[in-house]
């Protein structure tokens, strides 16, 4: 079966800056694919081409293998825009009824289940509110159920946790790591990336439009950013400050007596610095290899200059489509 | 289709919700009732009409004149010789509300026709029937002093001529005055504008609802945005059709119950019966129906693309002033248009599609245009929905998802094309 979503080569420009620029990224089917950047990335202009809300100027967009567009397969699509919109003075199950509706879902079957979902996310007392009496942490709980009311097989989340409190933004993690085991696939885009190191499996990071790199976690993290070692003494230190200072392991050394931190060289092994350490008759109580953090990788990889937009030398920030 | 349903649903559902249209539809029963108790009460109003005939002739014509008035629903009149005086305390009498009015004859009324008549309200009524009296002892006056036979002169008045009214309308005589069908159009004409109007505007302002409240964004994720805006119209237009409904439902109960309206006011059942409704055919309903429904269709269509192309009310208020230029044609020239339903000028807003959906049933409920006629406008009016509306699907589909000023002229034409 090929991915669910296959992204080739898409260029997007509006009036004089290019947003999107020969982006290609592939999301295996059934797990969580974050497509990180900073600001202005591109990183809305990509997922509104992949919804069909925008076209490409070039390259092409196919979902589940159909370049049909999102709205052809817009029942096995939820989506969470980064603009979050809701009718203020509708009650929430009418909103969320209608937005399943317009999914093809069934009015009785789009009712029941919203319903359902407002208990799930702590919301049943207010499904009879306008939405303009909730707050925005609730409006957005509520667009979130809007997005996966109708059990899309896709779920496409931009920014999904900007503005929640950190006891709904695990409510919406534990949710988004709940359709994975189910076997759904999850896209989301984020600039904050303790949120992608929690959640995804693989990930896309850009800039200005360009793809920096692509992979699973494990494999960003391997090849971009060093090895990292945390130590704890316990009581004996041994020869350790010995092998520390020995510049063929340790590149960098943090050391605050009972505990130290290693960024290791280039060629060496961490085992061969716990045997070191071992044999020379120091007692630890944790000898752990850390992977650096994704947010160390993506300072160092987007850099501070690509961290803003290029500036619309057309002056203004206008979102133009060229029709869908 | 189901997805066009559920907008269309979920357009009228929210508006019928909202309180501005229980109010609308309530208020326009309440107007109806009030008109109709005001002309009841405008008719029982002059039922006790009070007045005295002050005398200062010298054959005692005041007695005739009273005699003559004696057969009036109307009138109760009394004979007050004319003496010093007697003008100022019948003033007095008006002003203290215990007479309506009086009349003053003299030997002039004989001579020159003059009389003079005070009250603190002149009705038009009153007025006639003391003038068709006055007139009648005039002509029997002057006719007795020639010589000729009281009985003769009796006999010769003996006979009112009534004159019945029909009008003749395509191949069909109804019995409708002038004034009634000139009153019909001129209230078709109306009712039309204000309903394509509002209803027009209702959709441009959820078109930019959707719009601000960033809610189209989901729905074209889902939705084609023709099928976003069809959605639109069409509930927009079932609430319109649904405010019709009760005010036409509310209009149809309210008139047969004028009898008991009347008996509870207090006045005789004959004057509810005053209050005649012109007979509608069902042919002139189907004709307004489709007219209302073509020129609602017209101007929505127009309505959602401004709507789509602006960014707040300020913006829409402003970019919705042509179309609104347009519709107001029509109804600047409703006077022209009832006065003169067969001029050129007329003739030539009927086949305009912009004006016909106005023009052509007001013409058509004169009664001077003939099916051909109809059928030309008609499709005029089809041919024009199929292009504005996909002149307007364009824009609106653009529109929809672009924020910022608002474009020019020729970013329009663009997006038209490129769309």
């Amino acid at each position: 079966m090929s991915d669910p979503v296959v992204v080739d080569r898409v260029t997007k420009r509006f009036a004089g800056h290019t947003a999107v620029d020969a982006l290609s990224l592939s999301v295996p089917s059934g797990l969580i694919y974050g497509l990180l950047g900073p600001n202005g990335a591109g990183k809305t202009t990509t997922i509104r081409m992949i919804m069909d809300i925008y076209e490409p100027d070039e390259g092409s967009v196919r979902l589940f293998n159909d370049v049909a567009g999102g709205r052809t397969h817009s029942a096995r699509i939820g989506y969470l825009p980064e603009e979050r919109g809701l009718y203020p003075k509708m009650r929430v199950v009418d909103v969320l009824t209608f937005l399943a509706e317009t999914k093809g879902v069934a009015r009785k079957t789009a009712r029941a289940k919203a319903l359902e979902w407002l208990d799930r996310l702590g919301l049943g007392d207010w499904r009879l509110r306008k939405v303009s009496d909730l707050s925005k942490g609730m409006q957005q709980k509520v667009q979130f159920i809007s997005a996966v009311l109708h059990d899309p097989d896709l779920v496409v989340l931009d920014e999904p946790f900007s503005a929640l409190d950190p006891v709904n933004r695990q409510v919406l993690l534990d949710t988004v790591i709940d359709f994975r085991r189910s076997g759904k696939t999850v896209l989301f885009s984020t600039h904050i990336m303790e949120h992608a190191e929690q959640l995804c499996d693989r990930l896309c990071i850009i800039a200005r439009g360009k793809k920096l790199v692509d992979g699973t976690l494990a494999d960003v993290k391997r090849t971009h950013g060093g090895k990292h070692v945390v130590i704890e003494f316990d009581g004996n230190q041994g020869d350790a400050r010995q092998i520390f200072a020995d510049r063929r392991l340790v590149a960098k050394l943090h050391d605050f007596g009972q505990h130290a931190e290693l960024e290791l060289a280039e060629s060496a092994d961490a085992q061969e610095i716990l045997r070191a350490l071992v044999s020379s008759g120091a007692r630890l109580s944790r000898f752990e290899l850390a992977s650096p953090s994704l947010h160390k990788i993506f300072v160092d990889l987007v850099g501070p200059d690509a961290a803003t937009a290029a500036a619309n030398p057309a002056g203004g920030r206008e979102r133009e489509p060229a029709g869908a | 289709m189901r997805k066009v349903w559920a907008v269309i649903r979920r357009e009228f559902v929210e508006r019928v919700r909202t309180k501005w249209f229980w109010i609308s539809a309530i208020l326009g029963p309440v107007l109806m009732g009030g008109i109709i108790v005001f002309q009841i009460m405008q008719s029982v109003g002059g039922a006790e009409r009070h007045i005295a005939v002050v005398d200062s002739t010298s054959a005692d014509y005041g007695t005739r004149v009273v005699e003559s008035l004696g057969g009036s629903k109307l009138i109760r009149a009394t004979r007050v010789p004319a003496g010093p005086g007697v003008i100022d305390s019948l003033t007095r009498l008006v002003e203290a509300k215990q007479l309506n009015g009086f009349l003053i004859i003299s030997n002039q009324l004989t001579e020159t026709g003059k009389a003079e008549y005070r009250a603190s309200n002149l009705s038009m009524q009153t007025i006639e029937e003391l003038q068709r009296a006055l007139n009648r002892l005039l002509v029997k006056v002057r006719l007795e002093e020639r010589g000729v036979n009281p009985a003769v002169v009796e006999y010769a008045q003996s006979l009112r001529v009534t004159l019945d009214q029909q009008k003749i309308a395509r191949g069909q005589t109804t019995r409708e005055s002038a004034g009634q069908s000139f009153l019909m159009a001129y209230v078709i004409a109306i009712l039309l504008f204000m309903a394509i109007l509002l209803y027009g505007v209702n959709v441009m302002s959820s078109v930019l609802e959707e719009k601000r409240d960033r809610i189209v964004e989901v729905l074209v994720s889902s939705l084609r945005p023709f099928q976003l805006m069809l959605g639109k119209v069409f509930g927009a237009g079932a609430v319109s059709f649904f405010q019709f409904l009760i005010w036409g439902v509310s209009a149809r109960v309210l008139i047969s119950m004028r009898a008991p309206i009347a008996r509870a006011l207090g006045a005789p059942e004959a004057a509810a019966q005053e209050l005649q409704l012109p007979h509608i055919p069902f042919a002139m309903l189907a004709v307004f129906m489709a007219f209302f429904l073509g020129g609602f269709l017209l101007y929505s269509a127009m309505f959602a693309a401004v709507g789509a192309m602006s960014s707040n009310e300020q913006e829409a208020r402003q970019a919705q002033q042509p179309v609104t230029y347009l519709l107001m044609i029509s109804y600047l020239s409703i006077i022209g248009l009832t006065n003169d339903p067969s001029s050129a000028f007329a003739k030539t807003l009927s086949v305009v599609p912009f004006t016909s959906p106005i023009a052509t049933p007001v013409r058509w409920s004169a009664g001077n245009m003939g099916t051909g006629e109809l059928a030309i406008s008609l499709a005029m009016l089809a041919l024009a929905i199929v292009g504005v509306t996909w002149v307007a699907a364009r824009i609106y589909r653009v529109g929809i998802l672009m924020t910022g000023k608002r474009p020019t002229m020729k970013e329009l034409v663009r997006w038209v094309r490129t769309a």
